[in-house]
């Protein structure tokens, strides 16, 4: 059991949903009451690698591996898919978060009526998906679950959600299956030039079966790969992160090996591939310009998955730049990191003028996620500790806060399906609570020293002024992202919340309760936690930064 | 075993966050306690100041905030006389404004919430004193901000004053980003922002980056101490309760930039100097002149509270943080003196059990010969508006007398041109004496033309609002800070403070000049207002220049505000870059989207009729080629017998042609 805890993660939601296809129709209300239990199991689980994972080790832990599929092609060699999943101080937050953000949407979803087997069997199959791609340790299965998620969430928006949810749903659909397009190209194309050195010394007959591999074998391989000594049909290939991530494995020769001089209309094929890849990965994160998908999918997006959307999907595409983008072509990402850093100045900038012209409360929630998201960009693109560790940090503190923006958000349109933000005004007078915990969510989304917020900008400016590469103005611009911040949070809290009550629709205005026990006990430790991560971030700053450390002397 | 100094620190910043936590979360039960539970908290804290000062030594307490990789951050608090000063001025005068504050806003439904905010910013601002780095300073920096956002608006349903709010914490926000750049920069170029590792460090930095990392730096003085060009939300910030303005608005938050530039002073290059010399004077004279048209009794004092930081910004640029900090202590004490004694005056305009009364009662316009129904709160404003005028025997003159020196020192020593900020100053000061001898006139002197309003019944401030006053008004005479009433030099303050020692006789007496004309041409103007002078009389407010040109800041409307950001630059690019989005960006897609979907009709077409159509073609072909076949199989043996001569006849043909 203490071996499998990663595969239990993924395992846990997937069986949840089969047995919500076998439960008797007419109980449909303990469709919510088995996602509730299977999120609280997760929880455990999640807890449980919290507690087994040591952060002082920089490398993969837990790790579990299995051959899946192995098919020998000839001259083409022989394709071994794994299933490997590991967990180390990059993922590792991250997959906290999913379990955390997870619950927190299980929980906000008890009010869905319609179709509620759906609902909760695709909820599930997405956490699952979700889980799987931060666990995965293997691109093949990796791409399975990133493919995976999208299939739950354009159902989810598309079928539950407001009245232009065809429309966003299929925006998405489209945006990110392109997206994922771009990274199965790349993927071939790795999958064509690396081989697994450990399998290849047991076909060459270097390793009998069953020896578990040694550091000299895999360096014999590699010396033979390097004279052409062995044989094409000998090659086992791979999609094993850790053997893509080591240039020793790539074929000498192929496309996208790191000596590789064929060029495509004078562009090196692994500085394309590092652009096709991030591409991919950017329409998640989102970055400008690809990110108008983001806004359309949460206005009509329910909101439960609106925060699963913003809370922790979003952090698949920064995850991804971290671990595979950067992962496989450092070199292409360091000579690149100028542009990189000016996208992330550029969606901090952007997304924030246009979250200031938003006259949708979730629709400014959504452009402030691309302003936030854009400090991810920045820190990554730094290649910095203070960068790296900032932008999992901000990360993590944006999947908190986000998750908490929408749930408030989701407040107000379950209310009285309105959201327009010129609608209000004094709502401080009929919800004072629902008043008091926006202006916390907002004070720390905004940057508010003592809140998560603030660490996870400091920290991604930090990292992109100590970058050698990057000149002074591409961060200092980016501070402007902290006014706008400002702006746009304080502008709508001033318009909708303060002065004396009035609502557009006086009809309604029954309607404006306060908060319920169920969202209070959603957001009051939601706001707790950002507190406890803006004051002691080491509890977060301690988990990722010997791996950081370690993937960056990697990286160079 | 903790540092003591650390335990002192923690005791210090402890006592009002506490406060703040508890009052707060307990709501409005605790009404009741809220004041005297602020006044004893503030009490405590001063008596500890009190106890154990210790102006002479330095301490420091540090520790690792997070670290990563292999670079710890820390963060330091720090003790030392800058520190000591701070920390009794503002525990004062905030023990003050809290008594004062009890009488004041006794009817208030929130006072729980008053005071916790109150004590939030006790804490905040305390933070900053303490603060022995620049990060750890700008964290509370922040939270300063966030408080004093929350107390200018404090009256929530009030439309004017949650805007005036915003526009504080937004504007103060641009000056912040400026300031964290300049952190950032300090820490990637020197590793620390700690004040006594950078003393040693600063001096290596080519000169360049000093100079900007000094301008950045200053940002955040701009921001917070209301320089130009983000002056402009302090006077709307006296929406807030007039104990707030003078705690906050005027003696201690506002300061806070003052107290940066004191700290932060050695990393000043001549560049720099001259660019916060520069800033500081251009807003000292657009205070002073704007002051001179308000009609408002708050904002006057708003804007002479900008023009008094200007001064002080121009005494850090000639080269003396000693004389700002001096200007400072002193402005605290004289400024909010002014600012009680204005809420005393507004208390009584404002009639009993009536919120909207039919005029305004802040408007100088309306009141007039107050003095004989309000003497206590009269003196008290008479002696506070000669320490800002800078009357001789008054505090306020010591100081200003102070930063003259300096300017003329250093014009001197700079050459011919240099003189005018010196004279500049000198010309604002005399504008200082015009427009406070203008507001005692308007507001106690003359007719009394408040009689106009039979609503308004004006009395006497109670006894808990009338000692702070009263206490000010004390602290605003000369005998506190020097013996010697023209002559600041010889007091203890300077001495301790160690400040460069300049002297020239004949600065004193030009000023004490300059003051007298101010106010003869003061009372020239305002000595005989009739009693019915209009009150709506253009302009009805202002800052100076008038604004009937284009400005990037929108005022307050009623109507507008639900629609109208108040930075107009801002809400201009808002909206570009949202007309890109919608019409470029997202056009792109949805046209791609759309080319995809007629594309696809294209091909379905194409399948349909020209695949499709090559199929069936092809069919039909085979079709009608085996119905033509079909007519030879008619199972006639004259038919076949025809058909295998043709076929001989073809054969041999060919074979011939062969």
């Amino acid at each position: 059991m203490g071996d499998h805890l990663l595969t239990l993660l993924i395992v846990i939601p997937l069986l949840g949903a089969l047995l919500m296809l076998a439960w008797p129709h007419e109980r449909s209300s303990d469709f919510r009451l088995i996602t509730l239990a299977v999120m609280v199991l997760e929880g455990i689980v999640g807890v449980l690698i919290y507690l087994s994972f040591d952060p002082a080790l920089s490398r993969y832990q837990l790790t579990e591996a299995a051959d899946w599929i192995t098919l020998p092609l000839g001259t083409l060699g022989t394709v071994s898919i794994d299933y490997a999943l590991a967990i180390d101080g990059i993922s590792l937050p991250l997959v906290l978060l999913a379990v955390l953000v997870l619950l927190v949407g299980a929980i906000s979803s008890w009010t869905i009526a319609q179709r509620p087997r759906a609902y909760f069997s695709l909820y599930l199959l997405l956490s699952g998906s979700i889980v799987g791609c931060f666990l995965a340790q293997d691109f093949f299965l990796f791409y399975l679950f990133f493919e995976f998620m999208l299939l739950p969430m354009y159902f989810l928006i598309g079928l539950w959600g407001g009245p232009r949810r065809e429309y966003a749903a299929i925006k998405f659909f489209v945006y990110t299956f392109f997206g994922s397009l771009l990274i199965l190209i790349v993927m071939i194309g790795l999958y064509l030039s690396v081989m697994d050195p450990l399998e290849t010394a047991r076909m060459i007959g270097l390793l009998e079966p069953g020896v578990p591999g040694s550091m000299d074998a895999i360096r014999q391989v590699q010396q033979w790969l390097v004279n052409e000594q062995i044989a094409p049909e000998q090659i086992v290939r791979t999609f094993r992160f850790e053997y893509l991530a080591d240039p020793a494995n790539y074929l000498p020769g192929t496309l996208l090996s790191p000596d590789s001089t064929l060029t495509l209309a004078g562009v090196p094929f692994r500085l394309l591939a590092f652009w096709l890849l991030f591409v991919g990965f950017a329409v998640k994160l989102p970055v400008v310009p690809v990110h108008t998908w983001l806004p359309d999918a949460h206005v009509e997006a329910p909101t439960p998955v609106s925060v699963v959307l913003a809370g922790i999907l979003l952090k698949v595409g920064g995850y991804g730049f971290i671990r595979i983008v950067d992962g496989f072509f450092p070199a292409e990402a360091l000579h690149s990191s100028v542009p990189l850093a000016v996208l992330g100045m550029i969606s901090i900038v952007y997304g924030g003028f246009n979250a200031l012209a938003q006259s949708d409360l979730k629709k400014m929630i959504a452009f402030s996620s691309v302003s936030h998201m854009g400090f991810v960009l920045l820190g990554i693109a730094s290649f910095t500790a203070e960068g790296i560790n900032g932008a999992l940090y901000q990360m993590v503190s944006h999947g908190l806060l986000s998750a908490m923006l929408f749930l408030l958000a989701g407040v107000l349109s379950d209310r009285t399906h309105n959201r327009t933000i010129e609608h209000y005004r004094g709502l401080i007078g009929p919800m004072p609570r629902y008043a008091v915990l926006t202006g916390v969510a907002f004070f720390a989304s905004l940057g508010l020293p003592g809140f998560s917020g603030f660490v996870g900008e400091l920290f991604t400016l930090m990292g992109a002024f100590r970058a050698e590469y990057l000149p002074v103005w591409v961060p200092a611009l980016s501070t402007l992202g902290i006014v706008l911040a400002a702006a746009y949070f304080l502008w709508t809290f001033q318009r909708m919340f303060l002065g004396t009550f009035w609502y557009a629709q006086p009809q309604d205005t029954p309607l404006l309760r306060d908060l319920s026990a169920r969202e209070l006990g959603l957001l009051v430790p939601l706001a707790l936690l950002t507190l406890l991560l803006g004051l002691l971030p080491g509890l977060l700053f301690d988990l990722t930064g010997p791996t950081v450390q370690a993937w960056l002397s990697g990286l160079r | 075993m903790l540092d003591p100094s650390a335990l002192l620190a923690l005791l210090l910043l402890g006592l009002p966050l506490l406060a703040f936590l508890v009052l707060w979360s307990g709501g409005r039960r605790l009404n009741f306690l809220a004041g005297p539970a602020g006044v004893l908290v503030t009490a405590a804290g001063l008596l500890v100041c009190f106890l154990y000062a210790a102006p002479d030594s330095i301490h420091t307490f540090s520790f690792d905030w997070v670290s990563i990789g292999t670079f710890p951050l820390t963060l330091t608090l720090r003790f030392d006389a800058l520190t000591w000063l701070m920390l009794l001025l503002v525990h004062f005068v905030a023990l003050l404004v809290q008594i004062y504050s009890t009488a004041y806003l006794s009817h208030e439904r929130s006072l729980y919430r008053y005071f916790a905010f109150l004590q939030l910013f006790v804490f905040s601002m305390l933070g900053i004193v303490l603060s022995g780095g620049l990060l750890l300073m700008y964290i509370f920096w922040e939270l300063v901000g966030l408080s004093s956002y929350l107390l200018i608006g404090f009256w929530y349903q009030r439309p004017r004053a949650v805007w005036a709010a915003k526009k504080a914490f937004v504007m103060n926000r641009i000056g912040d980003a400026a300031f964290l750049t300049g952190i950032l920069l300090l820490l990637y170029t020197t590793g620390s922002t700690d004040f006594e590792v950078l003393t040693h460090s600063a001096g290596s930095l080519p000169p360049g980056l000093l100079t900007g990392i000094g301008l950045c730096l200053f940002g955040g003085c701009v921001g917070k101490s209301a320089q130009f060009p983000l002056s402009a939300w302090l006077p709307d910030a006296m929406e807030g309760p007039t104990p707030v303005s003078a705690l906050i608005h005027a003696a201690t938050m506002v300061a806070a930039g003052i107290f940066l530039l004191a700290r932060i002073a050695f990393l000043f290059t001549p560049t720099a100097q001259l660019v916060v010399l520069l800033v500081g004077t251009f807003t000292m004279l657009r205070g002073a002149l704007s002051a001179c048209r308000a009609w408002d009794i708050k904002r006057v004092l708003a804007f002479s509270t900008v023009s008094q930081l200007g001064l002080m910004v121009l005494a850090v640029g000639v080269g003396s943080w000693q004389v700002a900090l001096f200007h400072l202590t002193t402005h605290a004490f004289f400024k909010a003196g002014l600012f009680l004694s204005a809420g005393s005056v507004i208390h009584a305009m404002v009639p009993l059990g009536s919120s909207s009364p039919g005029y305004d009662p802040q408007d100088m316009r309306t009141m007039g010969g107050l003095r004989q129904v309000m003497p206590l709160t009269f003196g008290c404003f008479v002696v506070c508006a000669a320490a800002l005028a800078g009357l001789p025997f008054f505090s306020g003159f010591l100081s200003k007398d102070a930063i003259f020196l300096q300017a003329f020192a250093w014009a001197a020593a700079q050459g011919t041109l240099a003189y005018l900020i010196p004279i500049l100053a000198l010309a604002a000061a005399g504008l200082t004496a015009y427009y406070m001898t203008r507001q005692v006139w308007l507001v106690f002197m003359g007719e009394k033309r408040y009689l106009k309003y039979p609503e308004v019944h004006p009395h006497e401030a109670p006894a808990r609002m009338g000692v702070p006053m009263a206490l000010l008004a004390l602290l605003s005479l000369f005998v506190w800070f020097s013996f010697n009433p023209l002559d600041a030099a010889s007091g203890w303050f300077m001495a301790r403070l160690a400040g460069p020692d300049h002297h020239a006789a004949w600065v004193p007496w030009l000023s004490v000049a300059v003051t007298l004309a101010g106010i003869s041409w003061g009372y020239f103007r305002f000595g005989k207002v009739p009693y019915d002078a209009p009150v709506a009389e253009v302009p009805p407010e202002g800052t100076w220049p008038p604004k009937r040109y284009f400005s990037w800041l929108a005022e307050f409307s009623e109507q507008t505000q639900q629609r109208v950001f108040f930075l107009v630059p801002f809400q201009q690019v808002a909206v570009l870059l949202q007309r890109i989005e919608t019409r470029l960006i997202d056009a792109l897609v949805n046209a791609f989207g759309r080319t995809t979907v007629v594309l696809a009709h294209v091909i379905n077409w194409i399948d349909r009729h020209v695949v499709d159509g090559g199929v069936w073609l092809i069919t039909y072909l085979v079709g009608r080629a085996g119905r033509l076949v079909r007519l030879f199989q008619n199972g006639k043996i004259q038919t076949y017998y025809l058909t295998t001569v043709l076929g001989l006849f073809l054969l041999l043909l060919w074979l011939w042609l062969l």
